[in-house]
């Protein structure tokens, strides 16, 4: 198994307050990982850290084998190219067209010609299980849950090899979720494609998962498969699962 | 077969097409890999890939490759995959399910010239369509609010009438004593030749206080507040704001329109009478520095000249025009889409409307008062 993303001794502070103190854990190539925790304890920071936006106090990132905080401007670019980012919004520009969207990272970082570039702009659509009509509309046109799968289709666009979500499926009803996390499945058996999310979903946990990490109090408390994190007895774990669990180990 | 084949080598083994993909199908080889996939030619409608040679394969240069046995006849039932890795397989088959639907998805927006007036000269209809019945709307709640004085938001309105009008004071001032300066200036030089210095002063006062304070003030006010409300109300309709002041049983026009309404049309002829005085003492300068006008004569003569009516219909111009930007402003405000791209559209279409409208009015004024005989 090949190492894609380490972190290490994350130690993250914003003027008094210490979200991050000594977080550390690492992902293997294919896996799907999540990381859940609490409001506030820090996984949006943490997942905005690994991909080179906000810089933590201290600690390492290594991701695909270059350390995003000490690297020059050059290397990061390159990489920034190898791995996809779902925000948690969709994030698309919304003064172009969904088409338009998806087609950015094909025209700013590779040389394309646009007679490629607009069939590779639908089979993407189709590859999130879009019509390429929807190619078309405006990003404000769209449902929730349309916004977030062209989003994936532009973080798919450049063939990552690591993928990060931010809570991929808040704000979908739980058909479109369950649906939202079964396409994120199938890609990632598929293409190989790693997959690192932030989520508050417990079915998605307990459905498309390999390994979960949990964070509270600035610290890793459990890190392993679904079923061995809920058998841990951190008061907050425990309190975590208590609201689903019977119910949902009964059905899976 | 033919020589330099970098990616795909046919080949034909007992009567079948055998295609061995090689090296990395990367997206960054794409450009390459596509060229030789469109040379691609095959007899009949069976092929085998075998990818005992591929090293990579990514779903940009997977799909290409199934697009094109497609073209060529090859469909899922007669494309055989042999001694191919099983993640490389797998993503042949996510292509293959995935790709059902036709790959055209180029945006076709171009529009003919003719065909581009025509949509806006509709849009515009439109706007004038809408605009009216926001005009009603907004009668209907200022109606309301005579009659229960209690839904009037007045602390709102002192609020936003300390944004539109005492903020704006220095620029107000700044911009029409420089317009005095420049009118009298360029009236000086001309009326130096006849030795009729003395009607500079007329000319300063006429121009200022009829025409050139109103409109100039509210150019600046639709630029600065007009663009102000658009972007403040369209952010709030984009943050669902406008709705949840609606669920909260509270009428969007009450609360956000009316104030802004009542709050820029006192300030109007307010921040216009700033102008007036400040136009006038541009000109006196010019009447002092250049003409030598002292500045006592300069308000005498203003005082014999200058008619109480020219100074009131420059103010009474002012409460009409202040409407006009409220109104359009507040409408384009409330109708903003759900995008960032849209507050930005509409603003702009605010102030364009709003100064449009400044200028039609001031014509309209101009002929009508002239008819009066005011």
């Amino acid at each position: 198994m090949e190492t894609v993303l380490e972190v290490q001794d994350i130690v993250t502070r914003f003027g008094a307050d210490v979200v991050h103190d000594g977080v550390g854990f690492s992902v293997q190539r294919g896996e799907v990982v999540a990381l859940i925790g609490g409001s506030g304890t820090g996984k949006s920071v943490l997942l905005k850290e690994m991909i080179g936006l906000l810089r933590p106090t201290a600690g390492r990132v290594q991701l695909l084998g270059i350390d995003v905080w000490q690297s020059d401007e050059e290397q990061v670019d390159a990489l920034r190219r190898r791995f996809g980012m779902l925000f948690q919004d969709g994030a698309l520009f919304s003064s172009l067209t969904v088409a338009e969207n998806i087609a950015v990272p094909f025209r700013e970082h590779t040389d394309l010609p646009e007679a490629l570039i607009a069939p590779l702009v639908g089979f993407k659509l189709s590859l999130v299980g879009l019509t390429p009509e929807t190619g078309r509309k405006a990003p404000s046109e769209l449902s929730g849950g349309m916004r977030k799968r062209v989003a994936l289709a532009r973080a798919l666009a450049l063939e990552p090899e690591i993928l990060f979500l931010d809570e991929p499926t808040s704000g979908l009803d739980p058909i479109g979720a369950r649906a939202f996390d079964r396409l994120v499945r199938a890609l990632s058996d598929s293409l190989g494609l790693t997959v690192f999310m932030v989520t508050h979903d417990l079915d998605t946990l307990l459905s498309i998962i390999d390994r979960t990490i949990a964070l509270s109090q600035g610290k890793v408390i459990a890190d392993g498969p679904v079923a061995a994190v809920m058998r841990s007895d951190h008061p907050w774990i425990q309190e975590y699962f208590s609201a689903r669990a019977p119910h949902e180990e009964g059905t899976r | 077969m033919a020589g330099e084949r970098r990616w795909i080598s046919p080949a034909l083994e007992d009567g079948a097409n055998v295609l061995y993909l090689q090296g990395r199908w990367r997206l960054s080889h794409v450009p390459g890999i596509a060229a030789e996939i469109d040379a691609l030619k095959l007899a009949g409608d069976h092929c085998v890939l075998d990818g005992s040679r591929l090293e990579e394969l990514d779903t940009a240069a997977g799909f290409l490759l199934l697009r094109r046995l497609a073209a060529l006849g090859c469909i899922a039932g007669t494309v055989e995959v042999r001694s191919m890795a099983d993640g490389h397989s797998r993503l042949l088959t996510l292509v293959r399910e995935r790709m059902a639907a036709p790959s055209v998805a180029a945006p076709s927006g171009h529009r003919g010239a003719l065909e581009r007036v025509g949509r806006a000269t509709i849009r515009i209809w439109r706007i004038l369509q809408a605009q009216v019945t926001f005009l009603g709307q907004v009668a209907l709640e200022i109606a309301a609010a005579l009659r229960r004085p209690r839904l009037f938001r007045l602390k709102e309105t002192v609020s936003q009438f300390e944004t539109v009008t005492l903020d704006a004071i220095p620029i107000v001032a700044l911009v029409t004593f420089l317009i005095g300066v420049v009118f009298a200036y360029l009236l000086g030089v001309q009326a130096q030749r006849f030795g009729a210095t003395i009607f500079v002063v007329d000319g300063v006062g006429l121009a200022i206080c009829r025409e050139l304070s109103p409109i100039l003030v509210a150019v600046i006010v639709a630029g600065r507040s007009g663009a102000a409300f658009t972007a403040q109300i369209g952010s709030m309709k984009v943050q669902e704001e406008t709705d949840a002041i609606r669920t909260l049983g509270l009428s969007p026009i009450q609360v956000l329109v009316v104030p802004r309404l009542v709050a820029i049309m006192a300030g109007l002829p307010l921040l216009v009478f700033v102008g007036d005085v400040a136009g006038i003492a541009g000109g006196m300068l010019i009447g002092a520095l250049q003409l030598d006008i002292s500045p006592a004569a300069f308000l005498a003569r203003l005082h014999t000249v200058l008619p109480m009516t020219a100074l009131a219909v420059g103010l009474a111009k002012a409460p009409v025009f202040a409407a006009f930007i409220a109104l359009i402003a507040c409408r384009m405000g409330l109708a903003v889409a759900r995008d960032a791209r849209s507050v930005g559209e509409h603003t702009t279409s605010t102030v364009v409307q709003s100064i449009v409208w400044v200028i039609v009015l001031d014509a309209i004024f101009a002929v009508a008062l002239q008819r009066l005989g005011i």
